[in-house]
């Protein structure tokens, strides 16, 4: 896989960022920890939401085609059960204005007795009367006289002779109560044409009809004209004879021309020639739906306040609402938790790696430079053998030989030769200590016991530059199992290199503590001038020196250095120019193998 | 007075010849040879009772030479001469039978009164 421009790559903080202030890579962490939060948050809220939505919608869908479905089968019921009542009426009328009745009927106490006869079944018949085929009233039997009335330029008239049954609007007229008028036409038995048998029905009897089959599912249900007119007495929707406050017209009209009467309108017609409209009502949210009666002038108008479903409706809301906030503050809460924890255990792991880089590479360092200086004195140490031994058999053989000119400068000479073999000798074995691997001799220690002879070995030093030398050594310091050769050469090369910093007069303080219960801590902190950071960072370094040339091999702290580390510890300076120099150094109470 | 022939076993024909020329002066019966092979087929001719042997030389280690030695003649002393800081191999050598052990670049006095001891030893064995 090629992982470089990788778009993970981009998140991850680069090591190789700006280290020495740490402010950068810092940056990288936080970067990537909002990244990661960003990215887990997108793939877990993501799909929440959508899955919310999508059962609100599924949910929500399913319930109005449920809420429909019992709409239309309520409305259908009603449909179907007015239709067959009206036809009864119907049947009954024809069923008396049979053809060859006419003349019959045209005797008042034949046409009363039907009547009386009639008004025994259906007790809403308010009147009857016969008309000829001139349209001229010929008998007529009811509560009110209306002689030889002509019919014949009236519309309904026109009507029931080319349909041969007609059916009224419910209207007050002369009598002052709504009725509805049924009449049929018959075939005349002497004469060209027909005549007509028309009785008035009390509006009541539908009234009576409609309130019977009203169920308690619709909130109202009522009849309407074609022109909207309102038909018998709705139950809030509206007062009979005026027009169907619910806008009914208008809704018919949008189906028509497949427009939407208003936005928050659904108007919808069925297969069954049902309009269904969801409409927003004076605040109240509700359903009607309106279908016409068959063989009759009327529509049957349902309404229906508020889903059925409202209550269970709004309890899956509140759920499904709970359920993704109590998801969404969940993931949040983890996600951020998890992204948190991600995030430190990578600095972690890169900072203890950089660390142990560090480490390593100051270890590989100083491990060539040590073969190399082991190699060099080797080298030097034959030749040096060499100068050692002629001049050695120089000054024999003047030795056993009698005096002659020059023997004491020749003497003299070869002195001050054999004094250089010597530094020279110094030199190498101190290149060969820095490179040997010399075994650990341990035994139990007493390191204030150590701090005080490494003092007492320096103290004429000290004294003739005027450095006072303290102790704050903890009573309690445990001993330690350590070599005591490798600790006197540790606390001697930092005393030693603190009294040449400071010159004259100044103060070193040696200070020893219990920091954990498996380690102890020295401290030797003088008050000389410090170091700039340049210097402090290079001071381990073998051949590293700020003394005059042939004053310091810059060997000293890199050995005190490698011998910390033989020892299982750890050293660590901290310096401030003009204030003094701290050296801390660590050691292991036990040593491990 | 030093009895017993002393030989100088050392790659380093410079060093070898002076330390060789110093011991005579001494008045010691001093040789020299300049590899580890060359030392020991000279043991039977040369007959010595002290040598002194380079712990490092090119042919053969100090050591393997020092273990021909004392397989043909245990009762000759071996002085070791190490490098700077190879006190280790000298005590190794110690214990493989050698007397003693002196250092590089050598002080004649340390390796004088070595002789003089190593000679004691054989009078007195």
């Amino acid at each position: 896989m090629k992982r470089h421009g990788h778009w993970l790559e981009k998140l991850l903080p680069s090591p190789s960022e700006d280290q020495t202030t740490g402010t950068g890579i810092t940056r990288g962490y936080k970067y990537f920890s909002r990244g990661l939060s960003v990215i887990l948050l997108v793939m877990v809220l993501v799909p929440l939401t959508l899955i919310s939505f999508l059962s609100h919608y599924q949910y929500e869908s399913l319930l109005q085609e449920e809420e429909m479905a019992q709409l239309v089968l309520n409305l259908e019921g009603g449909q179907s059960t007015i239709e067959a009542f009206i036809s009864e009426l119907q049947s009954v009328v024809k069923f008396v204005a049979r053809d060859d009745r006419y003349e019959e009927l045209l005797d008042p106490r034949e046409l009363e007795a039907f009547f009386v006869r009639l008004q025994n079944e259906y007790p809403g018949f308010a009147d009857i009367e016969i008309i000829d085929s001139e349209g001229t009233q010929q008998a007529y039997f009811g509560p009110y006289t209306l002689p030889e009335h002509n019919y014949s330029d009236q519309t309904w008239y026109k009507e029931v002779l080319v349909h041969g049954v007609h059916i009224s609007n419910v209207f007050s007229g002369f009598r002052r109560v709504p009725h509805f008028v049924i009449a049929v036409s018959r075939e005349h038995p002497h004469k060209k044409g027909h005549w007509v048998l028309r009785v008035t029905i009390d509006g009541k009897t539908l009234q009576n009809f409609i309130d019977t089959i009203n169920t308690s599912y619709a909130d109202d249900m009522f009849l309407v004209d074609a022109e909207c007119i309102v038909q018998t007495q709705p139950q809030k929707y509206g007062k009979i004879g005026e027009k169907c406050i619910l806008k009914i017209e208008e809704d018919i009209a949008a189906n028509k021309s497949s427009k939407i009467a208003k936005k928050q309108d659904v108007v919808g017609e069925n297969s069954m020639g049902m309009l269904i409209v969801k409409k927003t009502f004076y605040g109240q949210e509700i359903t009607h739906a309106v279908v016409d009666l068959l063989d009759t002038p009327w529509k049957l108008v349902l309404v229906k306040e508020q889903y059925l479903y409202a209550e269970t409706w709004l309890l899956f809301k509140i759920k499904l609402i709970t359920m993704f906030l109590t998801c969404v503050i969940v993931s949040v809460f983890v996600i951020l938790e998890i992204s948190t924890a991600i995030t430190n255990h990578l600095r972690e792991s890169d900072n203890k790696r950089q660390r142990l880089y560090s480490e390593a590479e100051h270890t590989n360092k100083l491990a060539s430079i040590g073969r190399l200086a082991a190699g060099v004195a080797h080298e030097i140490n034959n030749p040096l053998s060499i100068i050692n031994q002629k001049t050695g058999l120089v000054q024999d053989l003047m030795e056993f030989t009698d005096d002659f000119e020059h023997k004491d400068v020749m003497a003299e000479a070869h002195e001050s030769i054999q004094n250089s073999v010597n530094r020279c000798k110094t030199i190498t074995h101190r290149l060969l200590g820095f490179a040997r691997q010399t075994d650990v001799q341990v035994e139990e220690i007493d390191i204030n016991v150590v701090l005080r002879e490494v003092v007492d070995f320096l103290a004429k030093e000290a004294m003739y530059n005027q450095i006072k030398i303290g102790f704050d050594l903890g009573e309690d310091v445990s001993k330690i199992v350590s070599d005591r050769g490798p600790l006197q050469q540790v606390f001697l090369n930092i005393t030693n290199n603190a009294i040449d910093a400071i010159g004259d007069h100044g103060m070193i303080t040696l200070s020893s503590t219990q920091i954990a219960p498996d380690t102890i801590q020295v401290k030797i902190i003088d008050d000389g001038p410090g170091m700039p950071e340049e210097v402090r960072k290079r001071i381990f370094e073998p051949f590293f020196t700020t003394k005059e040339t042939g004053k310091g091999t810059g060997l000293g702290l890199s050995i005190t250095y490698g011998l910390v580390k033989k020892l299982g510890g750890d050293i660590k300076v901290t310096t401030e120019v003009g204030k003094g120099t701290t050296f801390e150094i660590t050691l292991p109470v036990q040593q491990s193998k | 007075m030093i009895k017993s022939k002393v030989l100088i076993i050392d790659d380093e024909i410079e060093f070898a010849s002076t330390l060789c020329q110093r011991l005579k002066l001494r008045g010691m019966a001093a040789v020299d040879v300049h590899s580890g092979t060359e030392g020991i087929a000279s043991l039977p001719k040369m007959n010595p009772g002290i040598i002194i042997l380079d712990l490092k030389m090119p042919d053969m280690n100090g050591i393997d030479v020092l273990e021909k030695i004392k397989e043909y003649d245990p009762s000759i002393e071996v002085i070791m001469l190490t490098g700077h800081g190879s006190s280790g191999s000298g005590m190794e050598a110690k214990e493989k039978g050698a007397f003693d052990y002196a250092m590089k670049p050598l002080d004649i006095t340390e390796l004088l009164s070595a002789i003089e001891a190593a000679d004691n030893k054989r009078s007195k064995a």
